[in-house]
Parts: C-alpha cells; structure tokens; sequence
C-alpha cells in the first residue's frame, strides 16, 4: 500500500519539467565528476575519453530509465527494481554504441575494447554506476516525499486541534440545556395556581441554579459550600419534576464547606446521574454526594443507582470538561475516576490535592 | 358526544397542570387517565379506548415518540415537549398537534378547537401518523446510532470496575493474553484484543497502526520514518515512540 503512494510521488515529481532539468543537471555533474575520478585511477588517463564515456553512459541510463518509468508507472518496489534492472543493461550497451561512434566521429579515436579486458570494465563499471545513480535519484525523491508527508500531517494536526478548540468553546456556552429550562419554567408555572409555595421554591432554585451556571466569567474560587448550594438548588428542582423518583443525600463535614472549590467542577457529574442515570429510569433512584479529606487529598464521591453507562453510551462533554479542568488546576495530582456502582449506576470521584485548592 | 382523553407525562405536576387547562377550555372532555410512563400509557390506551392522548415525548422507559408508533392508529395524539428542535420541525411541517411547555390556554384552544374539527369531519384517527412518528424516530435513532461505536473501556480495578471514556485512551498495545490500555493517568489491562477493538472503536478517531497498536489520533503529535521503511509516531506529553508497520503507513499519507 505504502509502495503505491510513494512510487506515485516519484512519478508525480517527475512529470514536472522543472524538477527534470534539475535532476539532468544532476546527472552531467555526477558523470563529469566520475570521469575525473576515472582519469585519476582508472585505466585511460584522458579525460576527453572518460567524459565522453561517462556522459553518454549517463544520460542514456537516465533517459531509459526515466521513459520506461514513466510510462509503465510500476506500482510496487519489486515491479520497478525489474524495470531498472532491464533498462539499466539495455542502456549500458546503447550508451557504449553511442560513445564509441562520438569519440570515432568528432575526435577519431579508436578504442581497443579487446586489450585488458577494457570493454568488460566499461560495461561493468557502467551497469554498477548505472545502478548507483538510480539509487541515488529515486532515494532523493523519496526523502522529499517523507518531509512533505511530514509537512501535511503537520497542518492537519493544527487544523484538529484548532477545532478542539472551538468545540470547548461550545460546551461551556451550551451549559445549561434548553430542554431542562423550558422543562422547569413550565413546573414553575403548573405550581403557581395550586401549589404556589413550591413553586416560589422552585423559582428560587432556578435563579440560584442560573446565577452561577450562566456567569461567563466564574469567578476563580468559590467555596465548597457554594457549589454545594447551587447542586442542591439544581437537585431540588428536579426533585419537584421527578418526585419519588429522585432521592439525594449529601454529605460534606463541617470542616470542609468553607474550603475553597473549584466552580462548576462538581455540576457536569450530578448533571450526569440525572441525565444518563436517574431520568431515563422508570423507577428512579438515589444520588449520594459525600466530600472527605484523606491525608492531603479532598475526595469528593457522586454515586448514583441510574442505568450506568452501557459500552455504546457517548460519556458526554461534561466528563470530559470536568477532567481537562482538574489536569490544568493541579496536573497529575488531580484526577477523575469513574467506577461502576454496585449492584446499579456510576461513582465518579474527584480527587485534588487539599492545600493546593 | 363526549370524548374521551389521556394524558401521559412523567412530571405529576405538569399532568396535574394540563388536566385543570383543559377543565377549563374543554370542560366536556373525559380525562379518563393519567400515566407517568410509555408503559402505562399503552395499557391505558387499551384499557379506556380514548378518542386523544396528550403525550409527552422525554419520558423514562419509552418514549413518547415509541409509544405513539404503537398507539397511532387508535387514536389522536397530540404531542407535549418542551424542546425537542428535529420532533417540533417535523411536526410543523407535517402539520401533527403538538403542544411545547410551558403550555398556554392560547395555544391549548387552538389545538383543541382543532381536534375538535377534526374528530366532527372523520372520526377514524389520521392513517399517517404512524409513517410520520417512525420517520422522526428513525431520525432521532439514527442521529444517535450513527456513531454506535466503543465509548467506554471497562477495566477491573481492585474490587471496583473503572470506566475510562475511550477519549482519554492514548494507545492499545497488545500484550500476551491482555490488552494493555495507556492513558495519561496510567496503564491498566483488558481482555479485548486488539482485533476486537479495532472492530469496535471509531475508525475515524483511532488507526491500528500496527499488527499490535491501536493509537488515538487525536494524541498523535509527528509522524516519522525510520530507514527500514517504516513510521514512527510521537505521541502528545508521552516520551514513548510507537511504530508503524508498512502496512498501515498509507494511513498517512491520504491526509
């Protein structure tokens, strides 16, 4: 699979014309250095003799090469190993016809190849740089497919985590769910005519409940005892709707309620045993909140005895929210967990560091 | 002739509510039952008969929506919600009654003086209710079932079971008998294989990039390559590099 992306990067690359005369540059400055490589220790000490060899072994092995690729377009690494292997032969014996007639007809040298064997030199030392230089070209291509692979995973994962960013921005607007307010509105106003005391509470509840969940700026620090209130407040108004249904208890030591608390760090997960729990359960159930210190660690239980949460149900923003707000708050030190409550429903428990709150 | 009429909302209050409304605008109808959930709803209807149902849609057990799929052809239903956007759209547009809450005498007499027109010019209940409910309920179904994939992983914990949203899981690595589960909280195992997962999990938000390796792609912060041809990934705050085999490596190219 890889080999296909790739392969086609190269013939893509190589389609355009610019990045042609760029590798054919390449090529007459490989050769020409070959030949005074060769003149140096090789068995010719002309150098006219060995750029001319060169040269015409070396633009015959990459045109050849280049057509044949091109055009057949090999989608596996095996397919084009073949091809090169035949063209690079072919092009080898092309390429000695070609120099022998340039060297014969612009400068009139003859060249004994039968002499020392100087023909199979030539030949194998064209097929083994023949090689060496398709290596070359197809490994250059390939290390520039790498870093724009590199570059477009790069922009991509900008691009992710720019839209992280606008979905976090929704949850915290989209706090409070429409069907909630409309839903007590409407109880307000069903009390009012016969029971105008509940419902009076139920107002009050709603105005407590919306004063510290609709402030865009929440103030940094509340106290436990606040958050504590406003979750009573929303619990209460949903004891009205849900009656015997909904049953909570609360249960924070006196030492505690004045310790300062994160705001609305608690709300998402009793927003959560109503949501997923209590509400969608004909017989209702029970939420339970309990705050305790153990050693430098306030722990904060919210169990329910809802349905759970099934393997397919979606954990909500809320959850998510909750954890990502305890990890910017106190690192690793603030943590989240979720456990299955025995026998029915969820316990979430947050645990943050005490002196550091 | 008198008609018969129950109401089914699962908030006492709101059904105490509706009930002394319709006393008043309609003090010849029957209310004739009140349940608080689908299930008692649809052994009253059985049981009375009635010519109307006042439903609410948001009910614990079934919904409104369920039970008027059952109920549709025996009688005329008239929906409550207080904020159901894609059920009130569908039910605007096909002209079904409905009422949102807070309910208003206003609209309360509008819609009955409706019914009441209604239930003069063809007693028999509209036929095609039952085709619209379903298309509102395939809708609201399928918004939820379209991502029916693995949310939570379940890992036993001491006594306890812990639930981990599959969000915060970095990587899967495969181990001999275990799955291994690394988030930024930890490590814990669970018996679901790698070829379960992969069968499970969002394809969208997690590639196997490995014969043993599932990662999040959320958490992937460079992709790599080694010289033997294969990927490597770093992953966001993790030292750890994972591989990935050529077989996947396509996965990242087609970004």
């Amino acid at each position: 699979m890889k080999e296909r992306y790739e392969t086609k990067f190269i013939f893509k690359y190589w389609t355009n014309v610019k990045n042609d005369a760029i590798d054919f540059i390449y090529v007459v400055i490989i050769c020409t250095l070959l030949a005074f490589v060769v003149t140096i220790i090789g068995p010719i000490k002309n150098f006219l003799i060995n750029f001319v060899v060169s040269q015409s072994f070396g633009i015959t092995i990459a045109a050849i090469v280049f057509w044949s690729l091109l055009i057949i377009r090999p989608r596996s690494w095996e397919l084009l190993l073949f091809i090169v292997v035949i063209d690079v032969c072919c092009a080898v014996i092309i390429g000695l016809q070609i120099c022998i007639f340039i060297l014969q007809y612009f400068f009139n040298i003859v060249l004994d190849f039968q002499a020392n064997g100087l023909g199979l030199q030539i030949i194998i030392g064209g097929i083994l740089f023949g090689f060496f230089g398709v290596y070359f070209f197809i490994t250059k291509t390939r290390l520039k497919y790498n870093t724009e692979m590199i570059k477009e995973e790069k922009t991509r994962s900008t691009d992710m985590e720019k839209e992280n960013l606008s979905a976090n921005l929704k949850v915290l607007q989209a706090q409070i769910e429409p069907h909630f307010l409309f839903n007590t509105l409407s109880n307000i106003l069903s009390l009012i005519d016969t029971k105008p005391e509940t419902g009076k509470s139920m107002l009050l509840d709603l105005t407590k409940y919306l004063r510290t969940s609709l402030a865009r700026t929440l103030p940094e620090k509340t106290t436990l005892s606040q958050e504590i209130s406003m979750i009573k407040a929303y619990l209460d108004i949903h004891k009205i709707r849900m009656d015997e249904r909904l049953n909570y208890k609360i249960d924070v030591p006196d030492n505690l309620e004045l310790h300062s608390f994160p705001p609305m760090l608690l709300q998402p997960l009793v927003e959560n045993t109503i949501k997923h729990g209590l509400e969608p359960k004909v017989e209702g159930g029970e939420i339970v909140i309990r705050a305790a210190q153990e050693n430098n660690i306030l722990k904060i239980e919210v169990t329910d005895t809802g349905l759970g949460f099934s393997d397919l149900d979606k954990p909500g923003l809320g959850i998510a929210n909750v954890r990502e707000r305890l990890g910017l708050l106190f690192g690793e030190k603030g943590r989240l967990i979720i456990e299955e409550n025995n026998p029915h429903g969820v316990r979430a428990t947050i645990e943050m560091p005490i002196n550091e709150l | 002739m008198n008609y018969k009429a129950i109401i089914v909302d699962d908030e006492k209050e709101l059904r105490t509510y509706l009930k002394s409304m319709l006393a008043e605008t309609w003090p010849q109808l029957e209310i004739c039952g009140e349940a608080a959930n689908g299930k008692e709803a649809l052994k009253m209807v059985d049981a009375f008969s009635p010519h109307i149902v006042f439903l609410d849609i948001r009910m614990p057990g079934l919904s409104g929506l369920e039970v008027a799929k059952n109920i549709a052809g025996l009688c005329r239903i008239v929906f409550i919600t207080a904020f159901d956007q894609y059920a009130v759209e569908a039910f605007e547009r096909e002209a079904v009654d409905y009422l949102v809450k807070p309910v208003t005498k206003e609209r309360l007499r509008q819609t009955i003086n409706r019914l009441k027109k209604q239930l003069q010019s063809s007693p028999e209940p509209p036929a095609d209710l039952a085709r619209i409910v379903t298309q509102v309920l395939a809708n609201v179904q399928g918004n939820k079932n379209a991502d029916q994939y693995l949310q939570w992983i379940k890992t036993q914990h001491k006594e306890s079971v812990r639930l981990i949203p599959v969000e915060e899981v970095d990587y899967f690595q495969a181990g001999d008998k275990y799955t291994l589960v690394i988030t930024a909280q930890g490590e814990a195992l669970i018996k679901k294989s790698i070829k379960e997962l992969s069968r499970e999990l969002d394809p969208q938000k997690f590639w196997q990039i490995h014969r043993g390796t599932i990662v999040n792609v959320s958490r992937i912060e460079d992709v790599g390559h080694s010289l033997t041809g294969r990927g490597t990934l770093k992953l966001k705050n993790r030292k750890d590099t994972l591989t990935v085999s050529r077989q996947y490596l396509h996965l990242f190219k087609q970004m």
